[in-house]
């Protein structure tokens, strides 16, 4: 019944659309043939290579009359205009030439170039003229993603307004947080949705992550970045809503290098750099640890440890931090072979990528291979196939779990441990004999000797039949499969304190485990899209769809310990003394989706976009499985019109775009709405038992979760366009939540999925282009990039004012999600300096329960109590920037190049948890050097609490530390041989490059790195940070040829 | 021709695609996850159905400490006069439980709560739904009795922590705040409750064959019953029970040696009438020991995260008496180097008790496999002698069940011709001796009534912010957020 309603729902729509299609052709009918005046006939040729180029539009100045060139370049231009008359051409990718025409036949050559206002831009289902775009979407500039990187996601930071991407790690090989005006979503997906040559990919780390142990791999750094032609990013409802329900974090779509006609071209690229550690921490060194100690040993009111002969004996102590630290090398080439003829373009590609860590024992190394191939097998027939394979081999840190989390802290454990220990012994080996350690490890040795290795393979695949069934009709039919295989292989020696299940390497005689992953995903797209000019002033494109998404994906874990000796490690459990029980998971899910858009432009001035798109997902509940989405935007270039002709001088191009739509979020796990059941364990008789209880409530009403956007734009162009602006504004509201609300404990469920709350993002954002010289042997060009978002959680559902997320056992949360306030907003104390002798008897608030003394922090009272308790927490930032921005400047003189890549981001905090651990005085682990400034009575002007035996952490004013920060991410320089040069040696092109990645950052942030995120992508836990893998500066030089 | 092929290419194509892969069909049929309706068809579900029961007291599902095995033992044993944390627990909720200044929005007394109400529903589901199950009626009947065991256990330590408690006795089906919304209840009728289900599990068997060891049988629901007299001070009714237990065949006695209670070679012996069960390297998950974690590490420089409260409480120990080396250590073996090590600070010695000697590297201690024991024969001793004074005044009976305690203990027989009074404190004190670490301290200070537990936490420095509303746990503040029909206990805001 439910289902017939949708059926019918959509047939309606559907409906609507077709007529307002075929009224738009009846009302363009009546007009009466045109008289031919003139006749023009000529070719298009490449200004450089002089190869013909096809489907290039030649429209005259000052009608909308327009033709395309054929395949061979060649065009002939019947028209009502006499000659001589201005002739418009265009096409993607070349400058746009305005010619005189006074006579038939004509060459004209055109040059390839950057951007332009005409160019074409890809959307989603098609490619439409900028002039006639009504949505925001951005394209990350060929400058950009020219930089060398191992993924792709992290060349999009700075690249487009409104894209925020924070690297979570330097772990090479590690995952980026990527959000588009922010996050919509509390609980469950806020990663934007990557289409890959059209191929849609929600990019879910899990997949590439199979009970892994350190940081989550990234299953985007399968792909070879430099396959990529152009990334564009589609950001309002108009631009997203054809995604429909996978559309409200917006869309990133990729687009890989192509062949081109008539140009066979081999390219080789290569580069070869070092990395250094862009950062290390100020630690105690011996001497000053000891004294630490003895500090410690006072306030417990027991003898001090160290004398002074023996404080000053410690001298510097050992350099942990730096033992495992070394430059480590980055290196990639790849080859390419692309072109086409009359019919084809292909292109084939192969890299090898490899970047070893910093820190000794880690790195990423990838194989990657594709095939793109086009096919014209007739006029109205072509077919299309892009394909590609990579593996990836990461080795990432392990680290000793920090409570339950087993994230990348063996760098922190590093860290802690004390400087009096000696790192290696007189004959060379570890010193195990820490008499600080709990076990007898070395924490450098946990490092150097735990195999911690994830091996990715990954095939995606996507083939296109394109066919006009009519001049204007094209049927389009794709069939794509994305298959990622995941490999995990650990191995935790029996002489290491590396994470073992809960334990550790010694504590379970050594322990292996592993794991694998496969996760499928394929996709089948048709598409139906009518194209028609009418009367040369209604442009109409109209596409209706289908498509179906079909993923699946199984793993298993399998850990075993005990093992006798070292040598088989994970490669021979059967030598294991015990098994422990192995995990195997299967899901699936299917989404079915109907789709319409109509594009529709009257003289490319005035222009509007209707989409609507309607998904079945079938993780939502059995009620609610069904969304409709739509989206309207209208778009005007009023440059356009006569009345705007006087200012014509001062502004060449003006566009007002605004629009409206809603989108969709379903990226919940499957069966979230179903009542399922899971095990636990028991043991009868001194055996192992299974028992079976619910985990979860049914909720048959689980819908989507929905985003409604407005956006408002503004495309300006100055001096001839040489300065563009694009401005936006926007406002988000997502509603239905989908939300794990808490539910009275007394019912034994702590919370059920509901779509429950809201949550607004609003914001700004522009970019500005300008070529600030143009002159034909300099060149000098800007781009400036601003984003300003604030995110603001509008509702948590009824009697529910905030929650804490789950903070590892036996800690506090540092942050809470509070109605009013931004998701995950750090909560703890002000503090204003430390207690005086006299603040202890004039009535001056102390902490509860805990008895204090001149030289504690002093806590403000900020609810004015009397008494310091938790209710004096309150809102101490968030790791949201109040704005990012970026700032890229490429100049060439003659054949060198040199560009120049600012970064930054202001009014993000960060909660230093790894200072917290390192203010804290404990007699086993090391401290930070803002310890040398703590409170001892002879030191009362202090900024650092006197030295007491592990007092309680708190979380303070002083560790949410403002993280703004501006990093010259690259400079590169390069010098491109003169043609002729180059000829002389056979090759087409050769060029020349050094570059500095992160060359400095300016920040006040007094830890490693201020763009970090120990909690990877978990939205309410953005921007803490306990010690992560350490950024790194990276200096390489390149070539590339062409033959 | 060409063109006809392609034409007929396109086509099939087309076609092809468009009926093997239209509409994907949107029900899920998981392979991986039971869902409910697939659950309660045959025995080997009603069993598992219970043993879950069972797991909530051994392991969380978070993975957070289980609750016999150290969360309740942050309540009863810190919040006593015998328990504090070292300066390794950071935690300030646990710090707060130490030294009396817990709040409603403590986590510590908030996860208690939710492990106790967890179980209640696991306990719920198969009492409703084992009924419907077609198998055995002996079984199904021994199963729900088993639940009902559990469930009278868990409300009962609610009952005792916070007071008047929402009484809840089946799982909720919605997901609406509206339809889960209940008030607390009297004490009184959730002791009713208490009552009507132990009564219904003294029909458990008397034992278990060996693959069953473990489960609940009527000597554990009768002893329990005892105990929810003793409370409710209901001292006639307590002696029935208590008679039953020591004369009615159950053949339960103390081990000769008192070490032998928490040993794992003699888990389930003689002397234990119901234990939550530990097993080392079983490879079961979230299933951890903390309490063995009072011996971590050979490194003197690191402490358990629960020490004594102060030396008071080594110090009631005479020197003679057996328990005191089975309760504390101060020095430890260490096989690697073939020496002992000696632990001598502030916080020594240290808790004993759950520390696992048979495991080797000795710091594995989270894989201890030494069960909790949440009712022993001692215990019924303990009870017998407090009902039999209570009633008849300190008679032989109640001196015989006392001394055989002591005697056991390698220690003298109680002073003869004690007053009602002292007899009474006398067996509270040898209950606080014997029960060390074992979840008893804070519930008999309490129901003694009075400001016997303000008077005792007093003695301790540390503890002096307590006062009398700490007789009773707040009520979790996000369940009054969240239900705000709560009402909030006493002295709390």
């Amino acid at each position: 019944m439910e289902k017939s309603i949708h059926r019918k729902k959509i047939a309606t729509r559907l409906m609507v659309f077709l007529a307002i299609a075929i009224f738009t052709k009846k009302a363009s009918a009546q007009q009466s043939p045109p008289i031919i005046n003139s006749t023009l006939i000529g070719s298009v040729k490449d200004s450089i290579t002089k190869q013909p180029i096809g489907n290039v539009v030649l429209a005259i100045k000052g009608t909308t009359h327009a033709v395309t060139s054929a395949a061979d370049g060649s065009f002939s231009f019947r028209t009502g205009q006499k000659f001589p008359y201005t002739l418009i051409i265009s096409f993607i990718g070349y400058q746009t030439k305005e010619i005189v025409v006074d006579g038939s036949p004509i060459t004209i050559l055109l040059a390839e170039k950057a951007s332009s206002l005409n160019d074409v831009v890809v959307m989603g289902y098609g490619s439409q003229k900028k002039s006639d775009v009504t949505g925001s979407v951005g394209s990350v500039s060929k400058n950009l993603l020219a930089q060398p990187a191992a993924s792709f996601d992290n060349m999009l930071q700075g690249g487009v307004s409104g894209i925020g991407v924070t690297q979570n790690s330097g772990q090479p090989g590690g995952t980026a947080t990527v959000r588009i005006r922010g996050g919509n979503s509390i609980s469950f997906g806020n990663a934007p949705l990557y289409v890959i040559d059209g191929f849609i990919v929600y990019n879910n780390n899990d997949n590439a992550n199979v009970g892994s142990i350190g940081t989550s791999s990234n299953a985007l750094s399968t792909i070879n970045p430099s396959d990529i032609e152009s990334v564009e990013v589609l950001k309002d409802a108009s631009a997203t809503a054809i995604y429909g329900s996978r559309g409200a974090n917006g869309v990133i779509i990729i687009t890989t290098k192509k062949g081109k006609k008539g140009v066979n071209n081999v390219n080789y690229n290569a580069y070869y750099g070092t990395q250094t550690v862009a950062r290390k921490l100020n630690l105690l060194n011996g001497a000053q640890w000891a004294t630490l100690i003895n500090d410690v040993n006072t306030s417990d009111g027991v003898p001090k440890t160290y004398n002074d002969a023996q404080v000053a004996a410690f001298g510097s102590g050992s350099d942990w931090q730096g033992s495992a630290l070394s430059n480590a090398p980055i290196f990639n080439q790849e080859l390419s072979v692309s072109g086409g003829d009359e019919k084809s373009r292909y292109l084939i590609s192969g890299n090898y990528f490899n970047q070893d860590g910093v820190i000794s024992n880690s790195g990423y190394k990838r194989y990657s291979a594709r095939i793109n191939y086009e096919k014209d097998i007739s006029e109205k027939f072509k077919v299309t196939a892009n394909f590609f394979g990579s593996r990836s081999i990461e080795h990432k840190l392990p680290g000793s779990a920090y409570n339950s989390i087993n994230f990348s802290n063996a760098y922190a454990s590093l860290i802690l441990t004390s400087p009096i220990a000696a790192i290696i012994n007189a004959d060379g080996s570890y010193n195990t004999s820490n008499p600080l350690n709990a076990t007898p490890t070395n924490p450098l040795q946990d490092i150097v000797t735990t195999i911690n290795q994830n091996t990715l393979n990954r095939i995606l695949g996507n083939t296109a039949a394109e066919y006009k069934i009519l001049k204007d009709l094209t049927l389009k039919v794709t069939a794509g499969v994305d298959i990622l295989n995941t490999n995990q292989q650990y191995y935790a020696p029996s002489f290491t304190a590396s994470p073992a299940g809960g334990s550790t390497g010694y504590a379970t005689k050594g322990y292996a485990a592993l794991g694998s992953g496969n996760a499928l995903s394929w996709l089948n797209e048709n598409t139906l899209t009518y194209n028609h000019t009418f009367g040369d002033k209604h442009f109409l494109t109209t596409l209706v769809g289908y498509s179906t998404q079909y993923e699946n994906g199984k793993s298993f874990t399998t850990s075993a310990q005990q093992f006798p000796n070292d040598l088989t490690t994970f490669d021979n459990l059967s030598y294991a003394g015990i098994a422990n029980l192995p995990n195997s998971s299967a899901r699936s899910s299917s989404l079915n989706s109907v789709l319409a858009r109509i594009n529709y432009s009257y003289l490319h001035r005035y222009n509007i976009t209707l989409s609507e798109r309607a998904d079945g997902s079938s993780k939502l509940g059995k009620e609610n499985k069904w969304g409709f989405f739509s989206s309207v935007g209208v778009s005007w270039n009023v440059n356009d019109e006569d009345f705007f002709k006087p200012l014509q001088n001062i502004v060449n191009s003006l566009k007002i775009r605004l629009s409206a739509g809603q989108t969709g979020n379903s990226e919940i796990p499957p069966y979230s709405s179903l009542s399922s059941l899971s095990p636990t364990n028991y043991y009868l008789g001194g055996k192992l038992v299974t028992g079976i209880s619910p985990i979860q409530i049914a909720n048959p009403d689980l819908k989507w979760e929905t985003t409604t956007q407005y956006n408002a734009g503004l495309d300006l162009g100055f001096v001839n366009n040489r300065i563009t602006i694009a401005f936006d504004a926007y406002y988000k509201k997502t509603t239905d939540l989908l939300l794990n609300v808490p539910l009275p404990l007394y019912t034994g469920y702590a919370s059920a999925l509901k779509n429950i709350g809201s949550v607004s993002n609003r914001g700004i954002e522009f970019s500005v282009n300008s070529e600030n010289i143009k002159t034909p042997a300099f060149n000098w060009k800007s781009t400036l990039i601003f984003s300003a978002n604030r995110n603001k959680v509008l509702s948590l559902g009824e009697n529910v004012k905030s929650f804490f997320p789950v903070a590892p056992t036996g800690q506090v949360s540092p942050v809470i999600v509070q109605v009013g306030l931004p998701v995950g907003t750090f909560w703890g104390y002000d503090t204003n300096g430390l207690l005086k002798t006299a603040d202890l008897t004039n009535g001056t608030p102390l902490l509860g329960g805990v008895p204090q003394q001149a030289g504690d922090t002093k806590y403000v009272d900020s609810n004015q109590d009397g008494i310091i308790t938790t209710a004096d927490k309150h809102n101490l930032g968030s790791a949201q920037p109040k704005f990012t921005g970026s700032l890229n400047n490429t100049f060439n003189y003659k054949g060198i190049d040199l560009s120049i890549f600012f970064q930054g981001s202001y009014g993000n905090r960060v909660f230093n948890l790894l200072q917290q651990s390192l203010e804290r005085p404990t007699l086993t682990q090391n401290a930070s050097a803002t310890l040398l400034d703590r409170w001892t009575p002879q030191h009362q002007d202090a900024t650092v609490a006197r030295a007491t035996n592990s007092p309680v952490p708190q979380v303070t004013d002083r560790l949410i530390e403002d993280a703004s920060y501006l990093k010259l991410k690259n400079v590169s320089l390069g010098y491109t041989f003169k043609t002729e040069w180059a000829n002389k040696i056979k090759l087409k092109n050769l060029r020349f490059y050094v570059s500095v990645q992160n060359l400095f950052t300016v920040t006040k942030y007094t830890s490693l790195d201020p763009e970090v995120n120990f909690y990877d992508n978990d939205n309410t836990k953005q921007g803490i940070d306990f010690g992560t893998y350490p950024a790194t500066r990276t200096f390489l030089a390149g070539l590339s040829i062409t033959l | 021709m060409k063109k006809t092929i392609t034409h007929s290419i396109i086509w099939l194509l087309t076609i092809l695609i468009f009926t093997t892969t239209a509409c994907k069909k949107l029900e899920e049929n998981p392979s991986s996850v039971i869902v409910s309706s697939q659950f309660f068809k045959t025995q080997s579900d009603a069993i598992s159905s219970v043993n879950a029961v069972y797991s909530s007291l051994n392991s969380d599902p978070n993975g957070d400490f289980p609750l016999y095995g150290r969360q309740l033992n942050l309540l009863v044993e810190n919040a006593s006069d015998n328990q504090i944390f070292s300066p390794s627990n950071t935690n300030p909720d646990v710090r707060a439980l130490g030294v009396s200044t817990y709040i409603p929005s403590n986590s510590r007394i908030q996860k208690v709560w939710q492990q106790l109400y967890f179980g209640i529903n696991k306990a719920n589901i198969a009492i409703d739904n084992v009924p419907n199950v077609s198998t055995d009626t002996v079984l199904k009947n021994r199963l729900v009795r088993e639940a009902k065991f559990i469930r009278g256990l868990l409300y009962f330590n609610l009952v005792r922590l916070y007071g008047d408690v929402p009484l809840v006795l089946h799982e909720p089906k919605s997901v609406n705040i509206e339809d889960l919304l209940v008030k607390r209840s009297a004490t009184a009728a959730v002791y009713q409750q208490i009552i009507a289900d132990l009564t219904d599990a003294t029909s458990l068997p008397k034992n278990y064959g060996t693959a069953d060891l473990g489960r609940a049988t009527s000597g554990a629901a009768h002893s329990l019953l005892a105990k929810v007299y003793v409370t409710q001070k209901l001292w006639p009714k307590a002696l029935t029970e208590l008679n039953i237990i020591i004369n009615g065949g159950y053949g339960y006695a103390l081990f000769p040696n008192y070490k032998d209670v928490f040993q794992k070679a003699t888990k389930n012996g003689i002397e234990h009438i119901f234990s939550v069960q530990f097993e080392s390297n079983l490879g079961a998950k979230n299933v951890v020991q903390n309490l063995s974690q009072s011996f971590t590490s050979f490194n003197t420089g690191t402490f358990p995260i629960d020490v004594p409260a102060n030396k008071s409480v080594y110090e009631l120990f005479s020197p003679i008496d057996t328990r005191r080396e089975t309760t504390f250590y101060d020095s430890v073996y260490n096989a690697a180097t073939g020496k002992y090590v000696v632990f001598k600070n502030a916080y020594t010695p240290y808790f004993n008790k759950f520390v696992d000697y048979t495991l080797s590297p000795l710091n594995t201690q989270a894989q201890s496999g030494v069960n909790y024991p949440v009712i022993r024969y001692a215990d019924i001793l303990l009870l017998y002698a407090e009902v039999i004074n209570n009633i008849n005044g300190p008679n032989a009976e109640a001196y015989n069940a006392i001394n055989k305690v002591r005697a056991r203990a390698k220690i003298a027989d109680l002073t003869p011709g004690l007053s009602a009074d002292a007899f009474r404190d006398s067996v509270f004190l040898e209950r606080r001796k014997e029960f060390i670490q074992e979840g008893h301290r804070w519930f008999d200070l309490v129901r003694q009534g009075g400001n016997i537990y303000v008077d005792a936490l007093k003695k301790i420095p540390e503890k002096s912010a307590v006062s009398s509303k700490n007789i009773l746990f707040p009520i979790p503040q996000t369940e009054r957020e969240l239900n705000t029909l709560l009402t909030q206990n006493p002295g709390y805001n």
